[in-house]
């Protein structure tokens, strides 16, 4: 073991095998990009060509309306009749075979006129050449057509260019779509101008419904109903038109060829000139229900359940399973325009593959976009209440209510939490064909995942499998054969948890494990996993389910399941609980070949034997704890750099092979944030057969526990490996406090203010200033020599300063200790949160913060306090400490009369409302009577105690384990957004099925308000340290739980950097953006360089696309390079590069598709790397992918050219802090995406860029240096005994958190060079020189105690910390020493 | 109009009214007519619409429907297993798919000639000696290359998962990704309508996966191929399963499979 000590920093290769079986959650690049850069009509024998989609034109599709256009055959013996020419755009291609069925027919019978048809998708009008023609097609047009219109860029575009023609066109008719596009309406007098306007009883339909949700379309449809109504407000010719209007109404949704025929000749026989005074005889439209139960056996639709299920039991093609009563019985919900357009191939196929499968099926559809109502008509028992369905499935791809227009989720909620059933959202390719999609990185079109995957996630919906195509010649849709399968059998599995008895039910619980180190087994953020996993199996076995053999306490589980009891020594391994043949795992697992590519022929050397492949964990009963595998790359910096096409390893492989088929899971329970299975390669959202997370999730269902401010890492486990996400809370945090030499100051200052003027204050100032010295704070404060003689005034300043410094470490909020699954906090842990929540100001509710109601209570305003505060005016310094302090007191105070004496929150309400009942025992008033804040504003402080009370409940209600049971139990798990509890108390109570948000509604105005001041503080800052120069490029990095949380603020800076703002449509979506001007802007526009994390990237590729065009339109400004930057740098690396404006304006990156971070992680976390520059490379090769607005269906696209010269301009590099409880240092992605270093190095004159990071959790938001927020994170968390005795509190777990902050620590100064000295040294003298302390570290968990000892010898190694021979020559011992502990050899 | 497979009854039944209910066809078809049994014997009296505007909407195997709208030209005489023979001796294997579909919905019953598909359950109803007589004459003409047992000795071989089988009979292509995908092969142009070299076996008849994979299951399940069941070991199943023992444990299942069938997963 002693060779180690001459290379501290690489792990014994040996080592590396052994330590395999631990996973690793991290992805490499990996693409299914074409091959060549042009493939198109290489293999393709077909009539259409249809190219790769990344090819072309660059877009997302690349049909033409050409298959849709109809010519009449002139030929024909009819060739003198007068033509009709319709042009029509859809969102709904269903309406194309539909349509042109309908003119073929019209042009073979019809002896009046003959038809012209031609239609464009309305995604297809993105392209120039396309507009084009569809602009010429209107010029000589009678009839226009459209339908669905709902993506606002493309319905200017259409609103464009038929205003252009409104006047000249016979007719134009707009289903529903966006006002602007409605408005277009025209049939004789009969017109939609006035729409949102007009006074009319006729608009006033259309409005009533405004406040609910999906109004606009249901309003239509009621429209329709009450026809003869509305018509008599109207005068007569007026009458006739709008009549028509509304049977065109009626004929489209009826949908079917016959009811278009007939349509097409009521419209023309009215309209068209030519066609004036010929007698176009139509029929009435054939009128199908609007909302019912369709089988396609069955004699006709139902408006009955009863009826329907009467049918269903006569049916005598049915096998004996699917007559059986206890077969499952799932709900399908169907999009009716399918069913009347006869597009319903698709359908067939699930209704097929579910009773093949040996499933009942209750199909029912709606016509309009309010699914809620036919959900509770249908598919519940209207006496009972119990639903009639086991599981139910969306075929429809949207929202329950609002369809592609306005959503109103609560409804959705409330009528899924009746039915109380897992609620699937399947959806079929809209806006691609099936080879557009297979072909795609991405995967699904981001519209589509906007509006399909996105918005169901908000009713609760889960597992976005796309399970039909599209075909590009009929537009029809067409079933996936295998995804028909996986979604069918997934539908089945859920719909079986709500059949199957508890006791049978077989549960697989996986924990995770990185860095791979035995020390890191059940690693979950902020989760004591084992205790979490202990407990909730307690409460499992209480409730019924088989979980023999349970050991009596967490510790006694962690050993079971880490220790192999066969080994004879104490080895590395861990318990064993399958060995799995080469043979069975080729036979259980399918997609095994397809690994080979990377892993070589099973069974590899990772999670093997040699022989077979081996499942570590331990089964008790029918729970099988297992741990996944690790990813099998870390410890090899070459893999990690130019690894393409990764895959899972075949010990992965078998892991869900086992779990799926010898186990024989009902479900597997993920356990904890987060684990690797949703980040393997695989297209972005809309997974096909040879994406591995689909492969290796197989069919089990997938409930996973996660971290509540985790948004949207949460949201690519459920989008990817389709899993039930269960929030659980973070630990209650705590304010930092002070300890040894900052409590020592603390202590000086208090006394300073109270003897600074009798003449002491001198000598005070100066153990001030020496105490701050040997804090370290001289990096933080100016601090002047200590022999100084200061004015009065200077020394009020310095101390001010120091004890504004002092404060801030003092409030920090830090998470303790680490949450237990069923422990909710305390009351009076809680106190620390409710006090953060309390400080800010929630405008919209009409709450004001407390401390503004101090402030406001002795004159001053809040903002103004922290201002000075933040100048170090010591009077502020210590008024807005005094508000603080009356804060916590308040609510203590509040909490402690809302609790019983054990410190459990007893029925709030009821007691606020006595409270409240007598306004002189407000017990935050008795407190604040006693401070100097008596007589703050009564009436807003019970405002804000109301809200407290609520958010008080929330923060100590349990529902992690009720929600887990509801999900094993096949109950709806009721859905919530996931963030910060201190922004959004909505985010509490925990347990609820996690989502991000609508990714169109960001950023939010709030959100633009508050970049703005992040973006001016931090411009100013850097002109201070900058010589007063502006930066000219900032380089910035967008998180995507970030800007969840924020509702996009981080996206708003980048906006409001380069000078631009939002603008949203009449749905209150951001789809577009202007420009600010130069004047109202008062600054040069600054360039930027984006670069997106890869779940950013996957949650918010459309905001990318909206950023790359506001960034491209800034550059194409006619602007002065001195005032607009963007344009200068573009100018001359167009010229640099040799390509346009615009290209060299690409500034939007992030990674390849399906690929995640720049693993710098890995590198430091394992420490495999060499040197900085290797780091560097990984960077500069994983993260320079860009997005292309002109080009979105490419993808992302490798510009290193442009990422290296646009990096090489940055003055300073940006991040934003998300939430109170991460920071730093708590994680690796932070330092993994900092460019600090790199910029460095690019730069021609090898300066370093100056480095911010922007903390807006707290009411107060800072802008502050990098190394002032480092040295702020080792303050408050690595070397303060209140957070690591919190951490060493929960043991084993405890001893890996500490090392894991000291390991971040290193990686800061890998890439940014941020890190003092002293940081290293006081921790090892806490750690390593406090020998109680070492010895309790090493105890608890060796194998963690082993890495922390190795970090701080790597550390020193690699020149970051400089320290005496003595100190390491300890660490070299100690190294040894542990190694030999853990290998088991006594000596 | 052809390219419609939009429910009839449903149209019948909801005719200017909202909320009839269903009431049994009864106006149906104006001629009955008898399978005519060439050489080889049938029990099944089959009646047919033959009215040529029925809609019948063509069964693909691909995606587009549009270009085999029309019922082979000759109605009347369609319904026996003649005009089969004629096309499959002419070669004509593009006409002679044609009419394979169509006979097969035919065969299927009436409710099926009026969806205009058949849904896997009806399967079950077709004779097995229908069955039998369509696929011997596909081979027979074929030299044993085309057919349903034909393809369903290739699905067994491919363990029976589909993609395997449906790229083995060339019914999907490749895509020039780097992960290799494929995708289904575009009807008509892209499919093979000669008996060549290239040809794959088991490239004809198509049968549609518009709507999943479910009816060309429970065809291969038919009793019709029982007895093609035979000892052959599909080189995938040797490959997979070398182990004796497991083989024969795979043996059993997969006749019990074929006796019995069974959807369990």
């Amino acid at each position: 073991m002693a060779s180690l000590v001459s290379s501290p920093f690489t792990l014994p290769s040996s080592k590396t095998d052994q330590l395999s079986s631990i996973s690793q959650r991290h992805l490499f690049l990996h693409s299914f990009l074409p091959k060549k850069a042009n493939c198109h009509g290489n293999s393709s024998r077909s009539s259409l060509r249809v190219k790769c989609a990344a090819i072309g034109n660059g877009l997302f599709t690349q049909t033409t309306p050409e298959v849709r256009r109809i010519v009449p055959d002139k030929n024909n013996n009819n060739q003198n009749l007068p033509t009709v020419k319709i042009v029509y755009v859809v969102l709904e291609a269903q309406y194309q075979s539909s349509l042109s069925a309908a003119v073929r027919a019209l042009n073979s019978t019809n002896k009046d006129a003959s038809f012209e048809v031609v239609g464009y998708l309305v995604e297809e009008l993105r392209d120039e050449a396309t507009y084009k023609t569809f602009c010429k097609d209107l010029e000589d047009a009678n009839v226009f057509i459209g339908s669905l219109i709902f993506v606002e860029e493309l319905a200017l575009k259409v609103k464009a260019a038929v205003e252009k023609e409104r006047e000249r066109l016979d007719a134009v008719l707009v289903f529903p779509s966006m006002p602007e596009v409605m408005r277009l309406n025209k049939l004789g007098s009969f017109s939609m101008s006035q729409l949102g306007q007009s006074k009319s009883p006729f608009f006033q339909l259309f409005k009533k419904k405004k406040t609910s949700s999906a109004g606009f379309a249901d309003s239509m449809l009621k429209l329709v109903r009450t026809l003869p109504k509305v018509l008599k407000y109207l005068p007569s010719d007026k009458a006739q038109d709008a009549r028509l209007y509304i049977l065109s109404l009626q004929f489209w949704l009826g949908g079917s060829p016959d009811n278009l025929q007939n349509f097409l000749k009521m419209i023309s026989g009215s309209y068209v000139p030519a066609l004036k005074g010929t007698k176009m005889e139509y029929s009435e439209p054939v009128l199908y229900l609007d909302t019912g139960i369709w089988h396609p056996l069955a004699p006709c639709m139902y408006d009955d359940v009863k009826e329907y299920l009467n049918w269903y039991g006569t049916r005598r093609d049915a096998d004996e399973k699917l007559r059986s009563p206890n077969a499952p019985v799932i709900g399908l919900i169907l999009q009716r325009s399918h069913i009347v357009t006869g597009d319903d191939g698709h359908y067939v196929a699930v209704i097929m593959e579910l009773e093949a499968r040996g499933a009942k099926v209750i199909p029912i559809f709606a016509g309009g976009l309010d699914f809620s109502g036919p959900v509770e008509r249908f598919l519940i028992d209207p006496i009972s209440k119990k639903p009639f369905v086991n599981s139910v499935v969306s075929l429809t791809g949207f929202a329950l209510v609002g369809g592609p227009a306005r959503q109103d989720h609560p409804r959705a909620v409330e009528a899924l939490s009746k039915l109380d059933v897992p609620y699937i959202v399947a959806l079929p390719l809209v806006f691609q064909t099936t080879e557009e999609w297979l072909n795609s990185t991405l995967g699904l079109h981001p519209i589509q995942v906007a509006l399909q995957v996105a918005l169901p996630e908000l009713d609760g919906g889960m597992e976005p499998i796309v399970f039909a195509g599209r075909d590009p010649k009929t537009g029809k849709s067409h079933a996936l054969h295998k995804r028909v399968e996986q979604l069918c059998t997934r539908a089945i599995k859920w719909a079986e948890l709500k059949r199957k008895s508890k006791e049978e039910k077989r549960l697989a619980i996986t924990v995770f494990s990185f860095p791979p180190d035995k020390g890191n087994v059940g690693t979950a953020a902020y989760l004591n996993v084992f205790a979490s996993i202990f407990s909730v199996l307690k409460d499992l076995k209480y409730d019924g389910y088989n979980v023999e053999g349970l050991p009596e306490t967490p510790e006694a589980l962690i050993e079971e399941v880490i220790h192999d009891k066969e080994a004879q020594f104490s080895s590395p391994n861990l318990n064993i609980a399958y060995k799995m043949s080469v043979r069975e795992y080729q036979k259980l697992t399918p997609y095994a070949t397809a690994l080979e590519e990377n892993w070589g022929k099973p069974p590899g050397n990772l999670n093997a034997d040699g022989e077979n492949l081996l499942v570590y964990g331990k089964q008790y009963g029918n729970v099988f704890i297992g741990v996944q595998p690790t990813f099998g790359y870390e410890g090899d910096p070459m893999r990690l750099l130019f690894s393409k096409s990764a895959s899972p390893h075949h010990g992965f492989a078998a892991y869900y092979s086992f779990v799926e088929k010898i186990f024989k899971a009902d479900a597997v329970l993920h356990f904890g944030t987060h684990g690797s299975l949703e980040f393997m390669p695989g297209k972005q959202v809309g997974m096909s057969d040879v994406c591995y997370p689909d492969s290796l999730i197989g069919n089990i269902p997938n409930v996973y526990y996660y971290a509540a401010n985790n948004p949207s890492e949460a949201t690519i486990a459920k989008r990817r490996s389709y899993a039930n996400t269960i929030s659980y809370l973070t630990p209650p945090a705590e304010n930092a406090g002070l300890y040894k030499g900052l409590k020592q100051l603390s202590e000086l200052i208090s006394s300073y203010q109270s003897l600074k003027d009798t003449g002491r204050g001198p000598q005070i100032v100066s153990s001030i200033i020496s105490t701050a010295k040997q804090c370290n704070l001289d990096k933080d404060v100016a601090l002047p020599d200590e022999g100084e003689e200061l004015p009065a005034k200077e020394r009020d300043l310095v101390v001010g300063k120091v004890y504004s410094k002092i404060m801030e470490i003092e409030s920090r909020l830090l998470p303790c200790g680490l949450h237990v699954i069923g422990e909710p906090p305390s009351a009076l842990e809680a106190v620390a949160t409710l006090v953060n929540i309390a400080a800010l100001d929630r405008p919209e509710d009409g709450i004001s913060s407390l401390p503004s109601i101090l402030a406001e209570t002795v004159g001053r305003n809040i903002e103004e306090v922290y201002r000075g505060s933040d100048k170090g005016i010591l009077k502020d310094v210590e008024l807005l400490r005094q508000i603080t302090e009356a804060s916590r007191g308040a609510i203590t105070s509040f909490v402690e009369k809302t609790t019983n004496k054990k410190g459990q929150v007893v029925d709030v309400s009821n007691k606020l409302t006595s409270i409240l009942g007598f306004g002189i025992n407000e017990p935050w008033i008795q407190y604040l009577s006693n401070t100097k804040f008596y007589r703050a504003d009564r009436e807003k402080l019970r405002t804000l105690f109301e809200f407290l009370g609520d958010c008080l409940k929330l923060v100590v209600a349990d529902n992690e384990l009720g929600s887990l049971k509801q999900a094993l139990e096949g109950k709806y798990v009721e859905p919530g957004p996931g963030g910060d509890p201190i922004r959004n108390p909505k985010v509490l109570p925990t347990g609820k099925n996690i989502h991000a948000l609508d990714p169109q509604a960001i950023p939010t105005t709030a959100a633009m308000q508050s970049a703005k001041i992040v973006v001016d503080r931090l411009i100013e800052r850097q002109k201070v340290d900058n010589g007063g120069k502006y930066p000219e490029t900032i380089a910035l990095v967008l998180w995507g739980t970030d800007n969840i949380k924020t509702y996009g603020e981080s996206l708003a800076q980048v906006l409001w950097m380069i000078g631009v703002r939002p603008v949203a449509d009449t749905f209150g979506r951001v789809n577009r953006v202007e420009s600010v001007s130069l004047e109202e802007l008062g600054r040069p526009r600054i360039d930027v360089v984006v670069n997106c994390s890869g779940v950013f990237r996957d949650l918010f590729i459309n905001q990318m696309n909206l950023l790359d065009r506001a960034v491209k339109m800034v550059a194409e400004l006619d602007e002065p390079a001195e005032q607009n930057f963007v344009r200068k740098h573009a100018l001359e690396q167009a010229q640099s590069l040799g390509i346009d404006v615009r290209e060299a304006a690409t500034r939007i990156f992030s990674n390849a598709s399906g690929s995640y971070s720049s693993n710098i992680n890995l590198a430091v976390e394992n420490s495999s790397w060499n040197d900085e520059k290797q780091l560097q490379d990984m960077y500069l090769s994983r993260k320079s992918f860009a997005f292309d607005c002109d080009a979105p269906g490419a993808g992302m696209m490798e510009k290193r050219k442009v990422f290296e010269m646009a990096l090489s301009t940055a003055d300073a590099t940006f991040q934003n802090l998300d939430s109170s409880e991460i920071s730093l240092t708590d994680v690796s992605h932070y330092f993994d995406s900092d460019p600090t270093n790199l910029v460095q190095n690019l730069r021609k004159d090898g300066k370093k860029p100056s480095a911010y990071i922007a903390d807006t959790t707290t009411a107060n938001a800072q802008v502050r240096t990098l190394a002032e927020t480092v040295r702020l994170d080792a303050r408050t968390k690595l070397l303060n005994p209140k957070w690591y005795e919190g951490m060493l509190s929960t043991g084993y777990e405890g001893v890996r958190e500490i090392e894991k902050r000291l390991t971040n620590t290193v990686g800061w100064s890998a890439t940014s060079g941020q890190v003092d000295n002293w940081v290293y040294e006081e921790a090892n003298t806490t750690f390593i020189q406090d020998e109680e302390m070492l010895k309790k570290l090493m105890n608890t968990n060796p194998n963690s105690f082993r890495k922390l000892v190795q970090t701080f010898l790597e550390a020193n190694g690699r020149g970051y910390w400089e320290t005496s021979e003595d100190n390491i020559e300890k660490l070299r011992q100690l190294y040894s020493e542990v190694e030999d502990k853990i290998e088991g050899i006594d000596r | 109009m052809a390219t419609n497979s939009l429910h009839c009854s449903i149209q019948q039944h909801h005719n200017h009214h909202f909320h009839i209910k269903f009431q049994p066809p009864t106006t149906f078809s104006a001629s009955q007519l008898f399978l005519k049994p060439s050489n080889i014997t049938n029990n099944i009296t089959l009646s047919h619409s033959s009215s040529g505007s029925s809609s019948f909407s063509c069964v693909t195997f691909s995606l587009s429907q549009a270009t085999s709208t029309t019922p082979s030209s000759t109605s009347q005489e369609s319904v026996s297993f003649e005009v089969l023979k004629q096309h499959l001796t002419a070669e004509e294997y593009q006409k002679a798919d044609e009419e394979t579909r169509r006979l097969l919905i035919v065969l299927a019953g009436e409710a099926a000639q009026k969806r205009g598909y058949v849904f896997f359950s009806e399967v079950q109803f077709i004779s097995e000696s229908d069955l039998k007589t369509i696929d011997e004459l596909w081979r027979i003409h074929s030299d044993n290359k085309f057919g349903y047992s034909v393809q369903k000795k290739i699905f067994e071989k491919s363990n029976e998962d589909f993609t395997k089988f449906f790229i083995k009979v060339g019914w999907m292509k490749k895509l020039d990704t780097e992960m290799e995908q494929y995708n289904y092969r575009s009807f008509p142009t892209e499919f093979i309508w000669e008996l060549n070299g290239d040809t794959p076996e088991g490239h004809l008849p198509l049968t549609n996966a518009l709507r999943g994979t479910q009816l060309l299951y429970n065809i291969f399940n038919h009793p019709a191929f029982d007895e093609e069941q035979e000892q052959e070991e599909g080189d995938d199943v040797v490959a997979a399963v070398e182990d004796k023992g497991l083989k024969e444990k795979d043996d059993s299942s997969l006749a019990k499979r074929v006796f019995k069938p069974n959807y369990s997963f």
